[in-house]
């Protein structure tokens, strides 16, 4: 896993000097450490995986909460940290209600040092990340990436398992997706979710159905849900008005994503229909794992060849 | 910096809690009219012999009156060691309290109380033996009502992660009778404990209420009663 970190400063110098405390300090993470001198230059360097970005608050063609406000667009898992010479309650901060940013100041007696603590802590936590994330998160993701999920038989196989959630649950919609470090990805679809793109970890269900200890979560009515609230007017245009999800649970335990059913009118779905979706997802997952082997042996068969 | 400290962070012996390790948060959970806000004043004043810093973000109570809460239940309290992020939007009033206190004028100001508070931590930081610093925010439930959950729990996680990245002590209040139950789990993930706070109903005058403590290791099982005073 590559750690981006962006440090953003008019003063090369500064720059340079602090990206080169951070590449020493967290050389066990082996971070991607970039350097911009300008609103503009950092803007271009932002990317879906940036982890970090290290800014002054004044720069020659805007501010550091303009780039706060890039990274929400950009990388909204992203933490910011502004490290300044300028005093914090000289800040006009009412422009970014919401959008959290942490502060160290460059006089301080702890300068680069309480910095780059504070990179490594926002790296390893995602300490400014808005859902919680499983423990068992670096665990998680080593499993998601260690499947063949490219595979056309496969996905078709895993198509049909969509299939027949969609025509249990008498739904329009239905998908397995899966949870990768900052985005959900949709892996197998039925119906106008076949048009469905990636979407932001942070704008997914699912990112809270992956924490579920039943492994099982449905949401009766997202707009009566505190959690989904606040994006109900968009997962509604998608036809998500109520929700059920099931883990897909490797034999290790850990969790690549849910198998999910999407109803466009409020619903509730009883224990067996819980009990249904988690067998269906369970087939998925034994799926996946078995056609990962086969392509293991079938590897090995080729090169003794 | 959180590797340097070893020693938990204590309590008064009214309180029935066993040292918590540097770096971490609890949530401290009871309905309004309960103790649990006494409980978080007190865990985050701590044994008053001990040099440690104490950062309160109050949402509701202005600076004046938190400090007035906190010296009910410890008239000596030292308070040269004490900052407040006043979030309460009344108007700064000349005062003889030696606390250092920032003002944000609305509790919708994440971003600012984020700052402010990083701020006065990096000064109290320096200032206290060891850099050990408790927080208290009082509280959880309050913010709730000016940003959706979203937003919350960022701002939770973030001040979860310095307390993390300092070897501080977080105390959060919530009142759970107010949210819904996936709220209260919700923002529980930020922290690594919970502390149950409960009124108690016998005839003791030197009992204040009761306290369950879960989630944190070599923490007492069960209710037990607890003083403040």
């Amino acid at each position: 896993m590559t750690h981006r970190i962006l440090c953003v400063d008019g003063d090369k110098d500064a720059s340079e000097d602090t990206a080169e405390t951070i590449r020493s300090q967290l050389a066990d993470l082996d971070p991607v450490v970039e350097t911009a001198g300008t609103l503009a230059d950092a803007e271009a360097l932002l990317g879906t995986d940036t982890d970090v970005i290290v800014t002054e608050y004044d720069l020659s063609d805007g501010t550091g909460f303009d780039i706060v406000s890039a990274a929400e667009d950009v990388c909204p898992d992203a933490g910011v940290i502004l490290y300044t010479d300028t005093d914090p309650g000289t800040l006009d901060t009412t422009e970014l209600r919401g959008a959290i940013t942490e502060y160290v100041g460059k006089d301080s007696v702890f300068g680069e040092e309480r910095l780059a603590d504070l990179v490594r802590t926002t790296i390893e936590t995602r300490s400014q990340g808005s859902y919680p994330m499983p423990q068992t998160e670096a665990e998680r993701l080593a499993a998601l990436q260690s499947f063949d999920l490219d595979d056309e038989e496969l996905i078709e196989s895993l198509d049909r398992i969509t299939d027949l959630a969609a025509a249990h649950f008498d739904v329009e919609q239905a998908s397995i997706n899966l949870i990768t470090e900052y985005s959900q990805e949709f892996l197998a679809c039925y119906g106008e979710a076949e048009d469905w793109e990636t979407m932001d970890r942070e704008d997914s269900i699912c990112t809270f159905t992956i924490l579920e200890e039943s492994g099982v979560m449905a949401v009766e009515d997202v707009t009566e849900d505190p959690r989904f609230q606040s994006r109900a007017d968009s997962l509604i245009e998608l036809g998500i008005r109520a929700y059920m999800g099931a883990n897909l649970i490797t034999s290790n335990g850990l969790v690549i994503g849910p198998l999910c059913v999407y109803d466009d009118e409020p619903r509730s779905f009883s224990p067996a229909e819980k009990a249904y979706l988690r067998d269906l997802a369970a087939v998925a997952m034994d799926l996946i794992e078995y056609h990962t082997q086969l392509r293991a042996v079938g590897d090995i068969e080729e090169a003794d060849q | 910096m959180s590797g340097e400290q070893t020693d938990g962070y204590a309590f008064d012996d009214g309180l029935p809690i066993e040292p918590i390790d540097p770096g971490s948060t609890v949530l401290v959970a009871g309905p309004a009219f309960s103790p649990a806000e006494a409980v978080v004043r007190s865990l985050v004043m701590g044994e008053t012999s001990v040099e440690e810093g104490s950062l309160f973000i109050s949402t509701s109570m202005t600076s004046e009156k938190l400090l007035k809460a906190c010296r009910r239940t410890n008239p000596s309290l030292d308070t040269t060691l004490t900052g407040i992020i006043d979030c309460s939007g009344q108007e700064p009033k000349p005062s003889e309290i030696d606390a250092e206190v920032k003002y944000v004028s609305t509790q919708s100001d994440l971003t600012g109380i984020g700052m402010k508070f990083s701020a006065l931590y990096e000064s109290l930081y320096a200032e206290a033996v060891d850099g050990r610093v408790r927080t208290g925010l009082i509280s959880l439930s309050s913010l709730a009502m000016y940003v959706d959950l979203r937003k919350l729990f960022r701002f939770a996680q973030t001040l979860s992660g310095r307390i993390d990245s300092a070897g501080g002590l977080g105390v959060f209040a919530i009142d759970p009778t107010t949210h819904d139950e996936r709220t209260v789990n919700t923002l529980g993930q930020v922290a690594d404990g919970r502390i149950e706070v409960r009124e108690y109903d016998g005839d003791d005058e030197a009992i204040d209420g009761e306290l369950r403590v879960q989630g944190l290791p070599a923490q007492p099982s069960g209710w037990q009663p607890f003083s403040l005073s």
